[in-house]
């Protein structure tokens, strides 16, 4: 079975590398826009999306980050608004937060891929010097960046070994059953 | 000995800010990625030096460093990791015996 939305899911990759070659704003916009369509936690919506295009702050971006291989043209980063989140009695390491960031992150991955960027996300970064960077306001907690440009032709190896992975190797159906010979519960 | 500055002080701030920050992120992360950190500021030190670096230099640091794959793990291959580190190591030796000048042989 297919549709251009499952074509899109199986053909993305994490572009780890970027060529020199500018993106628009408006690219940056639709995937922002993408963004806000992402499944929210209760829709509190606790996240909020920090988009950088200036070349002095994309650099120091990088020299913070030293989980960005890429040399972006732009980068998104995914803060999690941690006093709103007190408001709603949850902890800064509530779990649904860190869910949130990621349906976040993954519904602009695929947004970029669709409008044709290579996107990559990075999260080894000092949380403190990106807020310092950024200039975040008090309470708000940095957590991931999207990485966004022109995917390079050519990019590093993959990190583990491309051995076949299937969706079979990765799920399990009904109750796990008892191995043989353990006692019964 | 050639003492020629390599570094322009831009390049010093950018490598300096990604070891200080990469000291923090490893507190949280795999300790695997150690390695791949050092590893990733040492290319990143290679290809600020590299124009301005001696000829022989020059050489050197666009070899066995830049053979290593950019996000190698140790935990895809620990021996040959390992074999791949040791190699670029005695090629570290190699070039320095050469630059600095090691004693004779006895």
């Amino acid at each position: 079975m297919t549709n251009a939305v499952l074509e899109a899911i199986r053909t993305r990759r994490v572009a780890r590398a970027l060529t020199d070659e500018p993106i628009e704003r408006a690219q940056v916009e639709e995937v922002l826009k993408a963004a806000r369509w992402a499944p929210s936690g209760g829709n509190r919506r606790l996240h909020r999306f920090v988009a950088v295009q200036d070349r002095v702050t994309l650099r120091l971006l990088r020299m913070v980050s030293p989980g960005m291989f890429q040399r972006p043209q732009a980068v998104i980063t995914i803060c999690i608004d941690v006093e709103r989140a007190r408001s709603f009695g949850m902890a800064p390491n509530a779990r649904g937060l860190y869910v949130d960031v990621g349906t976040a992150a993954q519904t602009m991955l695929l947004a970029a891929h669709s409008l044709g960027l290579g996107a990559g996300i990075v999260t080894s970064f000092s949380r403190a010097a990106v807020a310092g960077v950024l200039n975040l306001p008090d309470g708000w907690s940095p957590e991931m960046c999207i990485c966004l440009g022109i995917a390079a032709a050519q990019q590093p190896g993959a990190i583990r070994p491309r051995t076949p992975v299937t969706w079979q190797s990765l799920s399990h159906w009904e109750r796990f059953a008892s191995p043989p010979g353990a006692a019964s519960p | 000995m050639a003492s020629a500055m390599v570094l322009t002080e831009d390049e010093a701030l950018e490598l300096l800010a990604f070891l200080i920050t990469a000291a923090r992120t490893q507190l949280d992360e795999a300790a695997e990625y150690g390695p791949l950190r050092l590893l990733t500021a040492a290319g990143r030190l290679a290809d600020f030096m590299a124009e301005r670096a001696s000829p022989a230099t020059r050489e050197f640091l666009a070899g066995p460093l830049k053979a290593l794959p950019e996000v190698a793990l140790r935990s895809v291959d620990p021996s040959r990791y390992a074999a791949q580190l040791d190699a670029v190591c005695r090629a570290v030796a190699d070039h320095l015996v050469g630059h600095f000048g090691g004693g004779s042989a006895s």
